[in-house]
């Protein structure tokens, strides 16, 4: 996760050696399509994390008790959550991809293939989001 | 020689530690997140599917399940470590340096601390402990 300058080299730099400070021009990233899509990844955080935020208020909500509990049902809520959604996609897309380059790992000696370290990971992305979403509808009435 | 090594090679726990949360964050948000959005933020919503937080009852008796509350507090705290550390590094990609100096990582990593707090709060004053 280190920006395009290289911030690991900057930081184990000593005080004896001058820092190289890379200059970035402003809207760098606008200008190729593989920077842009760096920094949509990047910004995904955000919108991951207001409807985060939104789950603990809804969580929070129910301590109103019974008289005061409404489930969400506007349709601003609704186009903010498909936005959101969007962006989710976006991050599991790319963190899941991004297992393949990360993890190592040896099977009876043998190093897994990056391809089927990130079959692997779809699959789990798969079994997951059922069992998730077997438990939220599963004990609605 | 041996020491220059020594300290050459020393781990940045530091780093270890954050990364590590950034990562896990990362991973579990990934693996569950768009279908909680999926399901409670559209398909619930719009009456496609019943979903346990349509109802009050449903709701609150999913969220004093002592499983329920450690399931929510490792997805948001873990997230939100994801969250600080890779928004401090989009404030630096788009041309704010500050957010590597060590009071933007006090006040990023320190806001991962805060919801984590607000989280513990929540979860353990909301709905009361249940094993049913």
């Amino acid at each position: 996760m280190t920006a395009p300058a290289g911030d690991e080299a900057a930081a184990s730099i000593g005080p004896a050696t001058r820092a190289y400070k890379p200059e970035m021009p402003r809207g760098w990233w606008l200008r190729r399509r593989h920077y842009f899509l760096y920094m949509v990844r990047e910004f995904t955080a955000v919108p991951m994390a207001a409807w985060l935020i939104w789950l603990l208020f809804e969580i929070r909500r129910a301590a109103n008790g019974p008289k005061g509990y409404y489930p969400p049902a506007s349709p601003a809520f609704i186009v903010f959550s498909v936005i959101c959604l969007g962006f989710a996609l976006y991050h599991s897309y790319t963190f899941l991809s991004l297992a393949g380059v990360i993890m190592h790992m040896k099977v009876m000696g043998k190093p897994v293939p990056p391809r089927t370290i990130i079959a692997a990971m779809f699959g789990l992305w798969l079994v997951a989001s059922v069992v998730v979403a077997a438990v939220l509808i599963g004990f609605a009435k | 020689m041996s020491n220059d090594s020594a300290k050459r090679h020393r781990p940045a726990l530091s780093h270890l530690f954050w990364w590590f949360l950034f990562a896990n964050g990362g991973g579990l948000a990934a693996l569950v997140l768009p279908v909680h959005i999926l399901v409670q933020g559209v398909l619930g919503p719009l009456g496609v599917v019943p979903v346990v937080d349509r109802h009050y009852d449903t709701w609150i008796n999913v969220l004093g399940n002592p499983i329920v509350k450690l399931y929510m507090l490792a997805l948001i705290s873990l997230a939100f470590f994801h969250f600080a550390h890779r928004l401090r590094y989009f404030l630096v990609d788009v041309g704010v340096p500050a957010a590597r100096t060590v009071p933007a990582q006090v006040i990023f990593y320190g806001g991962a601390v805060v919801v984590t707090a607000v989280t513990i709060w929540v979860l353990l004053t909301t709905a009361p402990l249940s094993f049913g």
